[in-house]
């Protein structure tokens, strides 16, 4: 039995749990030089249609972990530029007895019409701006070892959230594992009617961060002034910039985190991004030990890790 | 040959008809309606009982695709499709490669249209508003108008700059040609694939807002109101837009509008997972949309039902949601989701369905159409329906080239079972034999 990872939107708070654990249970296992159970003579398709070096990256190193065989593909160099449609590629890929698929892709969705084709698991490595949910099992591993526990936690997600999906897939993880999620931003960044996204709106940081345990910053891309949603780079960050200032504001040892790459300067300050406070490189850490836990979920059922 | 249609409810909203008679026929015209026809020898029977016999349908909108989308549909299948659906007269839209914009590519139409293997329909067409559907220069209107042209349309490509649709519609004033217009301001649309709303904001997908609908509605009825020129709106998606339809006729311009069953059948929750045969343009919007159009529909704001049958291929429809064609086959379910939708619940009357249907949108295109008068048409042209048949819609029983509809395994209740466009004849495979009766 398998199954697919296209989003934190469809699991249940047991799937969370489930997959959670088990990527503390691999960290465990790597840190401490125990064996890790294989899932040898699998082979996993690397799909990435959207540049990414940090998110394969850490796919990679999950799978060579786990003694999972990768096969790359990248979109410029394959037929798909010949014209193949995608539909065509997944089949291809399938009958070439590929047994799981990571996948990247910049349009909403991608991840679901591949699932549809493939019959076997799909991992979203983060489809447009619909979802990314290897990124939220990371951030909230993080939080968890950090903070103990997500549930009564207030987590403030800050800038583009309405072109983010790591603001959705956290949002989606954070509040069904009984967390306090708030999206903050201007009015142009945050989606115009986000009444099905499990968050509260704030457009100013400092009630929205207010005695927050952990913020997240997300990256604020440059074309959002070309498409005059915002004036410049130097306004959005005298509202929203985490830094010294405005940390102070939320609760005492927040967390403040980041999915990368960062502008420094832009939404988070030198000071902010690697103080004591920042839980930066934990994300990137624990990012390859949720991945391993996210292949082992797909391909398993059982979830109890073999003692070997 | 004398043919007669017996003992079914005669629908004519032309005459304000509605009794339980008999039509005859005579070759390819009608000969008149009563109960004294079923008395005279005639070759054919069709027993009509419990079924409605009505004027055979007008489609304001419908896209044929040819020339340039033959692998989506070919004015053969299209009009097969359309005869299926109960339609004698269709209304081909001019986006097609190329765009309909010289009197050569309607004569190619109406040739095409007119070959044996066709449906039998009336193909009504639909030139370009400007050259290459551009914005920018007004095609060859006139010729075009020679030709055979019945309305005129910049269809998916709206018109952006206010000053070319205001001399645009200058021009057909003089011409005497209806406009019929796609409204949406395309700087709004910001390339969006669904209603902006709240599973946009969830899925991630680039929101179409109703302003962009709205705004574009209430330029051209301005336009409209102070040219003189007849607008026809295409599928209208929001209440707003129709506040503002009900305003621009209050004030007196000359304006209808249109509906299309996929805007009364179904809401944006409905693109559920990315499901590509829910795109469509203007987007699916919400329940307070629907309930404000089914009232629209009653109170006679909103004129006409047209089908939008926009045909596309399997594969073209089979991809990432953003990089799907907006729209679906139509033709073949539109009577059974009208009258599923609106008749049955009580909203229309069965004359009011057949109005929407036939009459009204013969009379705002003026053609020779939406009647049972004889005389009137070329040659007859009948619909009998069954509005108690209870059928599923399977995409593969249609005679349409696209198999993708949102429609396929619905419940539907109502059926065309015989369409006579003249001497062709479309009989459904679920009219009865034991029906029909030949001397």
């Amino acid at each position: 039995m398998s199954r697919n990872l296209l989003g934190i939107r469809h699991l249940d708070k047991n799937q969370i749990e489930d997959l959670l654990s088990l990527s503390a249970d691999f960290k465990l296992r790597v840190i401490e030089g125990r064996p890790v159970p294989k899932l040898e003579k699998l082979v996993v398709g690397m799909l990435f249609f959207e540049n990414s070096t940090r998110t394969r990256v850490s796919f990679e190193q999950a799978a060579y972990y786990l003694g999972l065989k990768t096969a790359n593909f990248s979109a410029s160099s394959s037929s798909m530029s010949k014209g193949e449609t995608l539909k065509d590629t997944i089949l291809t890929l399938r009958y070439e007895r590929l047994n799981a698929l990571v996948m990247r892709h910049r349009m909403s969705g991608t991840p679901t019409l591949a699932a549809r084709h493939f019959g076997g698991p799909v991992i979203n490595a983060g489809d447009g701006q619909h979802e990314h949910p290897t990124q939220a099992l990371g951030d909230a591993l993080t939080i968890i070892e950090r903070k103990g526990d997500l549930a009564g936690k207030i987590v403030a997600i800050v800038g583009d959230v309405d072109h983010s999906r790591v603001a959705r897939s956290n949002a989606w993880l954070l509040s069904k594992m009984g967390a306090e999620v708030r999206f903050v931003g201007p009015r142009t960044l945050i989606p115009p009617y986000s009444a099905l996204l499990p968050a509260t709106v704030h457009y100013d940081l400092a009630t929205g961060i207010a005695d927050a345990d952990v913020v997240i910053a997300l990256r604020l891309q440059k074309e959002r002034m070309s498409e005059g949603l915002l004036s410049s780079i130097g306004e959005y960050a005298s509202m929203y910039q985490i830094n010294k200032e405005t940390l102070k504001y939320a609760s005492k040892g927040c967390l403040v985190m980041h999915p990368g790459p960062l502008n420094r300067g832009v939404e988070v300050d030198d000071i902010a991004a690697d103080g004591e406070q920042s839980a930066i490189t934990s994300q990137i850490e624990n990012g390859v030990f949720v991945r391993m836990a996210s292949f082992y979920w797909a391909f398993s059922q059982n979830l109890e890790l073999e003692t070997n | 040959m004398r043919t007669l249609l017996k003992n079914g409810r005669i629908l004519d909203p032309s005459q304000d008809l509605d009794e339980v008679s008999s039509l005859l026929l005579e070759d390819d015209q009608i000969v008149g309606y009563g109960r004294e026809f079923e008395n005279v020898e005639v070759d054919e029977t069709y027993d009509c009982t419990g079924m409605w016999i009505c004027p055979g349908l007008v489609d304001p909108h419908v896209h044929l695709r040819e020339p340039g989308g033959e692998e989506k549909e070919t004015i053969i299948t299209g009009t097969q499709a359309a005869a299926a659906g109960g339609y004698t007269t269709i209304c081909c839209m001019p986006n097609t490669n190329p765009p309909l914009d010289s009197p050569a590519l309607i004569d190619f139409i109406l040739d095409r249209a007119a070959s044996p293997e066709a449906g039998g329909v009336f193909v009504a067409p639909v030139g370009a508003l400007t050259k290459g559907m551009k914005g920018e220069e007004l095609a060859d209107l006139a010729a075009m108008k020679k030709a055979g042209i019945i309305a005129a349309s910049d269809e998916q490509f709206p018109i952006q700059n206010a000053l070319v649709m205001s001399q645009a519609m200058e021009f057909c004033v003089q011409l005497d040609l209806p406009i019929m217009a796609h409204c949406e301001d395309t700087n709004l649309t910001r390339g969006g694939s669904m209603n902006e709303g709240s599973i946009s904001a969830m899925l991630g997908l680039r929101g179409i807002p109703r302003s962009a609908e709205e705004i574009a509605i209430v330029r051209n009825c301005l336009l409209s109101l102070h040219t003189g020129c007849q607008l026809h709106i295409m599928r209208v998606s929001t209440w707003g837009a129709v506040e503002m339809i009900r305003q621009a006729k209050f004030l007196g311009a000359p304006v209808t509008c249109e509906i299309c069953p996929m805007h009364f059948t179904f809401i944006e929750d409905h693109v559920g997972e990315f499901d590509t045969r829910f795109k469509i343009l203007p987007p699916l919007r919400t329940q307070v949309d629907i309930d404000l159009i089914v009232q629209a529909l009653a109170d006679g704001t909103i004129d006409c039902i047209a089908s939008d049958h926009s045909p596309h291929a399997s594969h073209e429809v089979d991809v990432p949601f953003e990089e799907a064609p907006f729209g679906s086959a139509q033709l073949e379910s539109a009577v059974g989701v009208t009258l599923t939708m609106l008749t049955h619940k009580g909203v229309l009357s069965p004359l009011e369905t057949i109005n929407k249907l036939s009459t009204k949108p013969a009379e705002i295109l003026r053609l020779e159409a939406g009647t049972l008068k004889p005389g009137e048409t070329p040659v007859a042209q009948i619909c009998v329906i069954d509005p108690d048949c209870e059928w599923t819609f399977d995409r593969h029983k249609t005679f349409s080239k696209s198999k993708n509809t949102p429609f396929d395994g619905m419940n539907l209740k109502g059926k065309t079972m015989l369409t006579f466009s003249g001497s062709e004849i479309y009989r459904d495979a679920l009219f009865p034999d034991s029906r029909y009766t030949l001397s």
